[in-house]
């Protein structure tokens, strides 16, 4: 499915003069398949944004089309639509853990399931929690009958996120996934998302670490002040600095420190990437 | 002004608009509170508003006493049954029902819109120490207060946010009938109970970690101070209730 906004405007209170805007003016276009990363300070209107396209907030001025689905609430199929939208684009919140609110991790994860496909059998319910919880990194007869309150952080994170997955949603949006995981639960939640992508979904990340970013997306927005100052790939997009506030990543950072002692590198900007460029470098240099 | 003498002043308003009989006192009673208000230099928007979400409740009250009013009366101008109707003194009373509302309604939003919710708990945890005699807890009860109202705003946030995440999870909360409605509640009140469980303690823990040891030996960020304003004011209201007062002596009846 793909996402196209045009000239979204939102404010959280319209009516009044002279009002703040949390986003202005926002056109983008995200295609099926990408890993999509949005960024920017507090209070850029990134959580605003991705709550537009799970038609959590209403479309005040703009167009957003989410697939096949139009999200002008004048739209007459608007209401009819809304669950159908919702089983496709599934959104984990910042923090998910603090959602969870069932009996058993079992109940919890098929929350979403039981509310959007009401008719299916206890079978297939069974079936696809399995297949969530695992894709988690969890295994489903250790946990599914434990209550999600006894789970350490990590593990109420990923039941959280097992919630949102189990019904296998054609777009996954995560505000600030990582935020508050150790590096090791960051990885593996990478990770996660790379191998949920795998059948051409799209994933869109919301995060303020530009090192994240880069490593993961294929595309990346920058949003500053309810605007999306720069839309592209890491590296076009980080060559300079695009707001004071926010900080190149490391790579970025070490390609232009090198440029100023006269060191070319052309890589991208993923860690990967660049140490074997400086090693083909090094190694051109020693031959010599 | 000292936030303890505008909670006295205030009972001292309530009480004077309940002693008024006729029109005259509410004239004076009007009179003060607008002066009040515009001397408090409040936005006359804001107290509008106040009264503006209590209007229901008049118009109830009003209708009610238009109709089933049964005190003695001269006139009546319209009836059905033995017990509907419109007679004199029910219109005098829906208007002066109408009026005290109104005004009481007026009052106490100038209190709480020239005091913040700090100076109030500490306003009335001040005016109710003598209590500590009899070893009530004022202290604590003026934090309790003054937690409750810190956290609504933060419970208010995390309930919109909990209302979203299981929107998103397909959750329905506008549809059905009551006991689906009811049922669908589940899923945002427990998140929300355990995040109040939580913050609560971490609020303790900070609360110990920063040697909180109840109201003993406790000194104050801000003293509170009788000033000339507080004079001024207590006269006016004293003024206020003597006419009052004066105004039912000689004006027996209701006009
Ligand atoms: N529920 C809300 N009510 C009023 N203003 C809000 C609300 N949520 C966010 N805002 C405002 O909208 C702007 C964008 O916020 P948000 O989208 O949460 O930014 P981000 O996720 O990038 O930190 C901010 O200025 C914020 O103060
Ligand atoms: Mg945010």
């Amino acid at each position: 499915m793909r996402i196209i906004c045009k000239d979204l405007s939102f404010s959280y209170e319209p009516k009044k003069k002279n009002t703040a805007y949390a986003l202005e003016n926002v056109s983008l276009t995200i295609e099926e398949g990408e890993f999509f990363g949005i960024i920017g300070h507090t209070g850029s209107g990134k959580s605003t944004f991705i709550q537009h396209l799970n038609a959590l907030v209403p479309l005040q001025s703009g167009e957003l089309l989410v697939g096949e689905f139009d999200l002008d609430t004048k739209n007459k199929q608007y209401k009819k639509n809304l669950k159908a939208l919702r089983s496709k684009v599934g959104m984990v919140f910042q923090y998910p853990e603090y959602q969870l609110f069932a009996e058993s991790v079992f109940e919890d994860v098929a929350f979403g399931l039981k509310n959007f496909y009401p008719e299916l059998s206890l079978k297939q319910i069974e079936q696809k929690v399995k297949y969530a919880i695992e894709l988690v990194g969890l295994n489903y007869y250790q946990i599914k009958d434990k209550s999600p309150f006894d789970l350490s952080g990590g593990q109420k994170r990923r039941v959280a996120i097992a919630g949102v997955l189990v019904t296998d949603p054609e777009i996954l949006v995560m505000d600030e996934p990582v935020a508050g995981l150790d590096p090791v639960g960051k990885k593996e939640l990478m990770d996660l998302l790379h191998s949920f992508k795998k059948g051409n979904k799209t994933v869109i990340i919301v995060s303020h670490d530009m090192d994240e970013v880069c490593e993961n997306c294929s595309r990346i927005a920058i949003m500053q002040g309810g605007k999306v100052v720069k839309v592209g790939k890491p590296s076009e997009v980080f060559t300079e600095l695009p707001d004071e506030n926010l900080e190149l990543p490391v790579v970025a950072r070490l390609k232009n420190a090198l440029k100023t002692k006269g060191v070319e590198i052309d890589c991208k900007l993923e860690s990967d990437d660049f140490i074997e460029e400086i090693v083909k470098k090094y190694k051109e240099r020693n031959g010599r | 002004m000292d936030s303890r003498v505008k909670i006295l002043l205030l009972i001292a308003y309530f009480v004077a608009i309940f002693l008024v009989s006729n029109f005259w006192g509410f004239a004076v009673a009007g009179a003060f509170i607008v002066l009040a208000i515009l001397f408090a230099r409040v936005p006359v928007i804001s107290v509008l508003k106040s009264v503006k979400s209590i209007l229901f409740l008049v118009l109830f009250t009003v209708i009610l006493n238009l109709f089933f009013y049964s005190g003695e009366y001269k006139v009546i101008y319209w009836q059905v049954g033995d017990f509907i109707q419109i007679t004199d003194s029910s219109v005098i009373f829906s208007a002066f029902m109408a009026l005290r509302l109104t005004m009481l309604v007026m009052g106490s939003s100038l209190l709480t819109l020239t005091t913040t919710p700090v100076e109030l708990t500490d306003g009335i945890e001040s005016l109710l120490s003598p209590l500590k005699v009899i070893k009530f807890p004022v202290h604590e009860l003026a934090l309790i207060m003054s937690i409750a109202l810190r956290f609504i705003p933060t419970l208010a946030d995390e309930t919109e946010r909990i209302i979203c995440a299981q929107k998103a999870r397909g959750g329905d909360f506008e549809s059905g009938g009551i006991a689906k409605r009811a049922k669908a509640m589940i899923p945002i009140l427990i998140p929300l109970l355990v995040s109040s469980f939580r913050r609560a303690e971490e609020l303790g823990d900070a609360m110990d970690a920063r040697c909180y040891s109840g109201s003993k030996g406790r000194t104050r960020y801000k003293k509170m101070k009788i000033g000339y304003r507080d004079v001024i004011a207590t006269v006016l209201v004293a003024v206020v209730i003597f006419l009052i007062v004066y105004f039912n002596k000689i004006f027996v009846g209701i006009i």
